[in-house]
């Protein structure tokens, strides 16, 4: 076969993406490579970050120069990622289903886009206004009603009891977590819902099944692809959101969350609040292990694609930043 | 026969209930759309007047036209790197990407936009920043932006031009059509209002960017000298993020002011995008 | 149909690159003849000394329209780190640098522009109107947890007129990296020997878990958490005073040195900074925190610029020796026109002397 320049012109440029990819790959690990060495395994296990006394001469560790006392362990900032992660997926995919088949099926056709505009809007607000409308409406919220009343319902269970505290924290995080993956979980399925073949639909309602129940036992398992794809997508989302938790985290260092009150860290959040301290430490060592965290996240970020792709045999979907 | 009635009724009343909670599911969802805009809208516009967009950030008041033109020099330039290369990785992934190597490349471009941006943005500090010298700089934080809207362009671009039939490409070549002419008078006329949508979508994204810019663009209080390096450069999400922590109102004033300058235009933009394509499809 | 709407989004993306097209052309013509002969300074660095410079810039360039200063507030750590590297002029600082450090960059000198101190507040119904009075080994047992009540023995033996409410103790924290964690923390590790040796002091510490404590984001945060938790307690940079008392909090009566209990107004932090003034050495790292003197308020400290001795340029260097000699000035950046809107205080004038003898090597 002749070799087309257009192709090859058009592989070149395409190839710039895996390059991209690449190259913060690379970077990543030759820039946190010493304190890859430093910290081992105990980086993903251990509990306490401590950047050490910067102030004093810094000692020789296994032949590396840290500051006095210095230790990363990221483990508080993993659950906290993932526990945040996990309860906004939690509250978000009922949610998100529950949208996806009102829009699909329970709107006049003439209302939908307006009313799909809405979801899709709530996907363009930057991360940054989520977080000033989370520290400005939601932590009082948290703090004066829903933690209070959550409290009190369920309180007999040991992770939803007192005292609620401030509204930083776990519960607050997630909510916001939440309210940003509804739009990518409802898009997905939503799109794959009006896709479902009239025939099927009309051979259900045939069979004297309400409006709901054709969508509900029969388009939504039709989509069940769509489902667990959209849930990773948010998943990817969630795991990787800087701005809008760091605003209304809390914050915690050195302990692990108690209850859905308590407040948290997620890596990324870290990353951001971290790394003016960590410019400080004279020996770098402080800089390296954030890059690390960042390539754990990056780490996992792959892995959940991986993850999503498996499950949905290669359906490529489309997630708004 | 009773029982039956009582179960048709049931199932209707099931359905009905269904149906009430599907509607409050979606008052749940549009409450805090309303309210951000509620609340950036209440505090943002008492706080516009001409003199934002005449005047440059000084000190803690002033305007915000030297962010203004820093946003818009950033997202603008971060499309003159990834509309080239988005449009023709979309190409590549809907007319060639069918191989291993497509597969690679569709899969990392997933990834990529997978990556959180703070670490696009650390990535983009040690690398441009530092290690090349550029310094804060209007081309260190386009590049870091168009780094992110890449992958949205190429798959928007490689699921218009895939929707394409292929008759219509073979409709071409039939009447000795060359590849290139192919793509260029077939393929993109028709594929081009959703491949705009794409780029509009990314445009908004790269508008409501943080993460990645502070350490890459910086932040100047002037307008923008024209150099590509060596010169920080403002933009209006830098307000909102950081005027917030001042101990002035006149700084308050202005962080609420640049968010809705900000969230309008991201909306504007996406109600656009959505315009463009609204006899196609209203979700992708 | 079809054809209408490509030629409607042809048309849009026309109109769209040529906007971006003669957008970049028209800022990039911006002003060129004026550019070119102007120096550009970038200040980034500490969210205490950010406000000042917001403050100072918009006058000193009116009168100077040579000199372009871009100010940014990242925080003391990037402030000198990018002071180091070159990719700020001026890194603003509420810590000065290590001895590792200096040793690693010797061509970068500590000058202070100014004084600060910080405010410990608190959120006790009925009690904000009075200044509860406190010291280093309690606070540092209510940040470390040994204290969890208002009504413990060690707070009431120090007020023993009021009367203490049994409720939890909310201690608040910054997340961020901070020079008021700095010298909160300071104070804490002077005065207590116990907390010195677990903890410790930095612009981030390890912070001991304590129940129900909470971390907060810049001082803004820090307001508002002690703001919406009653029986909070929390650091508190000076400029944020006008907050403090719009929200409503206490201000802690702190015990110094001497064992006397000082309120922070500008007679305590002078007398504080005229204590260190002759152990202040030339190169002027020294922590102003638990100054001896019975009149001294405990949490003062020098707000530092970080620069380098070798700067890219004569014009650059001139004009930064140029902006920061007016900075030290009483008749300019040191006036009470500027520092009593952030609440700073001058520098004494034989500090003041050693700044100059700094910023004059500046070359």
């Amino acid at each position: 076969m002749r070799v087309r320049p257009i192709r090859i012109f058009v592989i070149l440029v395409a190839s710039l993406i895996p390059i991209t990819l690449a190259a913060i790959f690379i970077f990543l690990t030759l820039y946190s490579w010493p304190a890859i060495q430093f910290n081992g395994v105990h980086f993903l296990f251990g509990r306490i970050w401590d950047l050490g006394n910067l102030y004093r001469n810094p000692v020789m560790v296994h032949g590396t120069s840290v500051p006095r006392g210095a230790n990363y362990g990221i483990l508080v900032f993993i659950v906290g990622t993932l526990a945040t992660s996990f309860i906004a997926l939690l509250l978000s995919l009922p949610i998100s289903l529950l949208v996806a088949m009102f829009l699909a099926e329970g709107v006049p056709e003439q209302f939908r886009p307006a009313l799909s505009l809405v979801v899709e809007l709530l996907a363009s607000v930057p991360s940054v206004v989520y977080g000033l409308w989370g520290y400005a409406v939601l932590i009082p919220f948290v703090a004066n009603f829903l933690g209070p009343a959550l409290a009190s319902v369920a309180g007999f269970i040991p992770f939803f009891s007192g005292p609620v505290g401030s509204g930083y924290g776990l519960l607050t995080a997630s909510l916001v977590l939440a309210i940003m993956t509804v739009p990518i979980i409802t898009s997905t399925v939503y799109s794959g819902l009006i896709r479902v073949p009239r025939e099927i639909k009309e051979a259900t309602f045939a069979l004297g099944a309400t409006r709901f129940e054709v969508v509900r036992k029969v388009m939504l398992p039709s989509v069940r692809k769509n489902v667990i794809g959209a849930v990773i997508l948010g998943l990817g989302r969630a795991l990787g959101e800087t701005m809008a938790v760091l605003m209304v985290s809390g914050g915690a260092l050195n302990y692990l969350p108690g209850t859905i009150y308590s407040p948290i860290t997620t890596m990324a959040a870290f990353i951001v609040s971290q790394l003016d301290s960590a410019l400080q430490d004279p020996t770098g060592m402080a800089v390296h292990s954030l890059a690390e965290i960042a390539l754990v996240l990056l780490m996992i970020a792959v892995l959940v694609n991986i993850v999503a792709r498996a499950l949905t045999g290669g359906q490529g979907h489309i997630a708004y930043g | 026969m009773a029982s039956l009635t009582s179960r048709a009724l049931q199932r209707r009343v099931y359905s009905a209930v269904s149906w009430v909670l599907c509607t409050f599911a979606f008052a749940l969802v549009a409450f805090p759309l309303f309210d951000i805009l509620a609340i950036v809208f209440r505090r943002g516009a008492s706080a516009i007047s001409p003199g934002l967009f005449t005047q440059v950030t000084n000190g803690i008041s002033g305007g915000l036209l030297n962010a203004i033109e820093g946003t818009l020099v950033l997202s603008g330039g971060s499309l003159l790197f990834a509309v080239p290369i988005g449009v023709i990785a979309g190409i590549y992934l809907s007319e060639y990407g069918h191989g291993m190597f497509g597969k690679v490349v569709r899969f990392l471009c997933d990834v990529l936009t997978g990556v959180p941006s703070i670490v696009l943005g650390y990535f983009a500090y040690v690398t441009m920043v530092v290690e090349l010298g550029w310094q804060f700089s209007a081309l260190a934080g386009a590049i870091t932006l168009a780094i992110m809207i890449v992958p949205y362009i190429a798959r928007f671009s490689e699921l218009e031009l895939s929707q394409i039939p292929y008759s219509l490409r073979e409709a071409g070549y039939a009447l000795g059509m060359k590849e290139r002419t192919v793509i260029a008078h077939i393929l993109f006329p028709i594929a081009w209002p959703g491949i705009l949508t794409g780029i509009l979508l990314a445009l908004a994204i790269s508008v409501g960017e943080t993460a990645p810019l502070i350490y890459t663009a910086g932040w100047s209080n002037y307008m923008w000298n024209g150099h590509l390096t060596k010169e920080p450069i403002g933009y209006l999400t830098y307000v909102i993020w950081s005027f917030i922590n001042q101990p002035f109102a006149s700084a308050h004033a202005l962080a609420f002011a640049a968010a809705f300058l900000v969230v309008f235009t991201v909306l504007l933009i996406n109600v656009g995008a959505r315009l463009l394509v609204k006899r196609r499809r209203y979700f992708e | 149909m079809k054809k209408h709407s490509s030629n409607l989004a042809s048309k849009s993306a026309a109109l769209l690159l040529s906007m971006v097209v003669g957008l970049v052309a028209w800022a990039g013509s911006a002003n060129p003849a004026q550019a070119a002969d102007q120096v550009t300074l970038l200040e980034t660095g500490s969210t205490l000394l950010y406000p000042l410079f917001n403050l100072w810039v918009p006058d000193y360039t009116r009168a100077n329209p040579g000199v372009r200063i871009t100010t940014q507030g990242t925080g003391s750590g990037t402030g000198i780190a990018q002071a180091v590297s070159g990719v700020a002029q001026i890194g603003a600082s509420d810590a000065y640098m290590s001895d590792e450090q200096m040793k690693q960059n010797p061509d970068i000198m500590n000058i202070p522009l100014a004084i600060s101190a910080q405010t410990i507040n608190y959120n006790i119904p009925g009690l904000n109107r009075v200044h509860l009075r406190l010291n280093g080994p309690v606070l540092a047992g209510i940040y470390s947890g040994a204290i969890q009540y208002w009504d413990n023995a060690k707070i009431k033996a120090l007020n023993e007129h009021l009367k203490l409410p049994h409720k939890k103790i909310i201690p608040v924290h910054r997340t961020d990296g901070s020079g008021d964690t700095f010298i909160f923390s300071q104070y804490l590790s002077f005065s207590t020997p116990s907390w010195n040796d677990s903890t410790g002091y930095g612009t981030t510490i390890s912070w001991p878990a304590v129940q129900g404590g909470i971390g907060a984001l810049g001082n803004p945060g820090m307001v508002q958490a002690s703001q919406t938790n009653l029986y909070s307690i929390a650091y508190i940079g000076v400029s944020f005073h006008a907050q403090i008392e719009s929200a409503g909090l206490g201000t802690a009566v702190l015990e110094n040195r001497a064992g006397r209990f000082v309120l922070p107004t500008p007679r305590t932090v002078t007398a504080a900074a005229h204590e260190l003034l002759s152990k202040t050495p030339t190169d002027e790292r020294l922590s102003l925190i638990f100054a001896p003197g019975a009149e001294s308020y405990p949490i003062i400290n020098y707000e530092y610029a970080i620069v380098s001795k070798r700067q890219a340029s004569p014009e650059v260097a001139a004009a930064m020796r140029k902006f920061m000699l007016w900075a030290i000035d009483l008749k300019g950046g040191n006036s009470a026109h500027y520092l009593n809107e952030v609440r700073f205080i001058p520098l004494p004038s034989s500090v003041s002397e050693l700044s100059r003898k700094q910023i004059v090597q500046i070359q």
